[in-house]
């Protein structure tokens, strides 16, 4: 049975229509992420879940119990806020503490509690401390610490790591994943940050202006992305796409006529794109900087070259006016400004129809 | 941003500047190495009129109270010596010790003045904080049509009022009781209270209300455990203001809605120094300084709780 489930859930502001039909299922222990683009109602979805929006269509169930009407209190839910929403004026002990406070437990209960928490999250020298003295890092811990000590069904967090710098970032990202490792609890996590999504999730779930674009485990999405958001959406640098009409598609090999670049046989059994005006999309990590037999070649005149050390980024634009980015490995010679070759492999071609779906 | 950052500001303001200042004595002409920040430092002209400035504003405010406080210390015949002087001769301190048997009753009065106030305090506070809260925090139909009027409300001083709150005050038999003072005192108080602590309240991250609603914390118990603990800087300037305000219009009330005298507040008593030959100038001073005491008093009690920055680290900024 699925811990958390939402079917057709619709939130409206007003006139605004912001989550538009949402369905889901997250089984027990499952560590899933949300991941869009600002604005896309992450944020929105994820207080639904907590109660703290009304949902305005749909259901939300959680162990099986339809919690539409239930304060969140009553949900077994803990959440984590995008900002920490510490209570500045109590210690870190209290702030621990509070939720159980709440609840009226013996101190001796409390005690036992927030000194497994403060020790999990490694906080017992800061429990006398404020809020305001602590590091960010810490600060975030002390939310992650208030959450735990509920013991909830499911976690929510909403981008928690989205104000750290970059190494406190990572260190964080994997703490919270041997957390998870270690509680084994459900856990729902909004970012912004793909690295966050690809690395902490076993579901990521892309959302687009307030619809589901896909759902998947990182990989799937990665290399099998249905659609052209989230092909563009996943991967850094960002999926090179080129545009193209079908000339000729005859159920085993789809013929792709890239204007300028010449054309492109594609392995598909597909016949109803035949010509349709598609997009090509090809990562940047896959291509090759020389002629390989068997593979596509196209020549391109890099503007821009990162040398990175361990990548070197070239981008370029194509004659169809497109951005075109390359990522190689190690720090091979590209001149700026030069004509070089590049080439692809077919089999890591991504084909999307003109609704921008993908065919395979 | 509320009066209590501005007040903490001020302070800190003048501290450093005179830190500047010594600073600068000490590296006279270059005051380059002075440990200031570039943005705080100042040359020496600068200085120079910035002083010059605070001692004008000063004065303006303080020579009456100098004045008034010299007068208190002269003796009555020296009061209208020509050519007159300021500084008192052979001045003494009787005057605060005479007073009390020229006008007996002034224990109470200043007793009277206290107590109207501290209640009317209380009223208002009571009545603010939540009233504060709710218009800071909830959506509801008439909410600003309410804030609305209650600067309308202030638009009108109590005086314009007068005759009708007399008639008011008559059908309910309030007159001639300490109520007369505390009612329509309060009354005026609190609009502008409401909107004082409003904006303060509204400073205080919302997320933190849904924190605690999430971790299973009523409306109530966030509002005691963790909106009134923040804004309590803001409740401490609404007291003080109430205070003050409540001192200063007992006055008009007092003079319409109360004849008699046992009731009557500071301002009033006051009038009892004016015997039918002349008045004891020197005796009404010191009998209002001595009246100003509680509110100073009040002011420095209450200060302890004016901390500034206490919502540091709630949010990430
Ligand atoms: N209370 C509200 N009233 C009206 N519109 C709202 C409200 N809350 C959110 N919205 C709108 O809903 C949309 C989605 O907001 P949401 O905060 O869920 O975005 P998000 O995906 O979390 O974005 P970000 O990554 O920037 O945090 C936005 O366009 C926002 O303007
Ligand atoms: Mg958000």
């Amino acid at each position: 049975m699925a811990e958390l489930s939402l079917k057709r859930v619709e939130k409206s502001f007003n006139e605004a229509h912001i989550i538009k039909g949402i369905d889901l299922e997250v089984s027990e222990g499952e560590f899933v992420v949300f991941v869009g683009p600002s604005g896309c109602g992450k944020s929105t979805l994820l207080r639904m879940i907590a109660g703290l929006e009304e949902v305005s269509a749909g259901e939300i169930e959680i162990g099986g119990r339809i919690v539409n009407d239930l304060p969140p209190v009553q949900r077994g839910i803990a959440m984590v806020f995008q900002s920490y929403a510490l209570y500045p004026h109590m210690t870190v002990y209290e702030n621990i503490a509070f939720p159980l406070r709440v609840e009226r437990l013996p101190q001796a209960e409390v005690d036992k509690r927030v000194d497994a928490a403060a020790k999990v999250l490694q906080l017992e020298s800061r429990l006398q401390q404020r809020p305001g003295t602590l590091s960010g890092g810490q600060r975030q811990r002390v939310a992650i610490g208030r959450a735990i000590v509920r013991q909830p069904r499911i976690f929510l967090f909403d981008e928690p790591l989205s104000n750290l710098d970059a190494a406190l970032r990572s260190e964080m990202r994997i703490e919270l994943m041997e957390l998870h490792k270690r509680l084994g609890s459900t856990m729902i996590y909004v970012t912004h940050d793909q690295v966050e999504a690809m690395t902490m999730a076993d579901k990521i779930v892309v959302l687009d202006a307030g619809t589901i674009s896909q759902i998947g485990s990182p990989l799937q999405l990665y290399h099998k992305p249905d659609n052209l958001f989230v092909a563009g959406f996943i991967g850094s640098p960002k999926m090179d796409f080129i545009n193209g009409t079908v000339s000729s598609a005859d159920g085993t090999t789809a013929v792709v006529d890239l204007g300028e670049l010449g054309t492109i046989s594609l392995p598909r059994q597909s016949k109803a794109i035949a010509g349709q005006t598609v997009t090509i999309g090809i990562r940047p990590e896959h291509l090759n900087l020389d002629r390989r037999e068997g593979e596509f070649t196209l020549s391109v005149t890099p503007n821009i070259v990162e040398q990175l050390g361990i990548h070197t980024v070239t981008y370029s634009t194509l004659p169809g006016g497109e951005n075109f980015i390359g990522l190689f490995e190690g720090d091979p010679s590209v001149p700026e400004g030069q004509k070089l070759d590049i080439s692809f492999a077919l089999d890591q071609v991504h084909l999307f129809d003109q609704a921008g779906l993908a065919v395979y | 941003m509320s009066d209590v950052a501005r007040t903490t500001e001020a302070a800190a303001g003048t501290s450093s500047l005179s830190a500047t200042t010594q600073a600068m004595a000490r590296t006279a002409p270059r005051g380059r190495r002075s440990g200031r920040p570039m943005i705080d430092r100042y040359k020496w002209y600068e200085i120079v009129l910035l002083y010059a400035g605070m001692a004008v504003f000063l004065f303006f405010v303080l020579a009456p109270f100098i004045e008034g406080f010299l007068v208190s210390l002269k003796p009555l015949s020296q009061l209208f010596s020509t050519p007159y002087n300021f500084i008192p001769q052979n001045g003494s301190f009787d005057a605060y010790f005479t007073m009390w048997q020229s006008v007996p009753m002034l224990a109470l009065y200043i007793f009277n003045s206290f107590f109207i106030s501290t209640v009317v305090t209380l009223i208002v506070i009571a009545v603010v904080v939540p009233a504060a809260y709710a218009f800071a925090r909830f959506q509801f139909g008439g909410s600003g049509i309410l804030l609305g009027g209650f600067l309308a409300v202030n638009m009108f001083s109590g005086a314009v009022l007068l005759i009708p709150l007399f008639r008011l005050m008559r059908t309910m038999g309030l007159l001639n009781t300490y109520w007369a003072m505390i009612v329509p005192g309060a009354a005026f108080l609190i609009p502008s209270s409401i909107w004082l602590l409003r904006t303060y309240m509204m400073r205080i991250p919302r997320e933190l209300d849904e924190a605690a609603w999430v971790d299973g914390a009523s409306r109530l118990y966030t509002l005691r455990r963790v909106v009134l603990p923040l804004a309590m800087p803001g409740i401490v300037v609404v007291a003080i203001m109430t205070f003050i305000g409540a001192y200063a219009q007992q006055f008009i009330f007092a003079l319409t809605f109360n004849s008699r005298s046992e009731f009557m507040p500071l301002p009033i008593g006051l009038f009892a120094f004016f015997g039918k030959q002349e008045v004891i100038w020197n005796e009404l001073m010191a009998a209002s300084f001595i009246g100003i005491l509680p509110v100073m008093i009040v002011i420095v009690f209450l200060q302890r709780y004016l901390v500034a920055g206490l919502t540091a680290g709630a949010v990430k900024q």
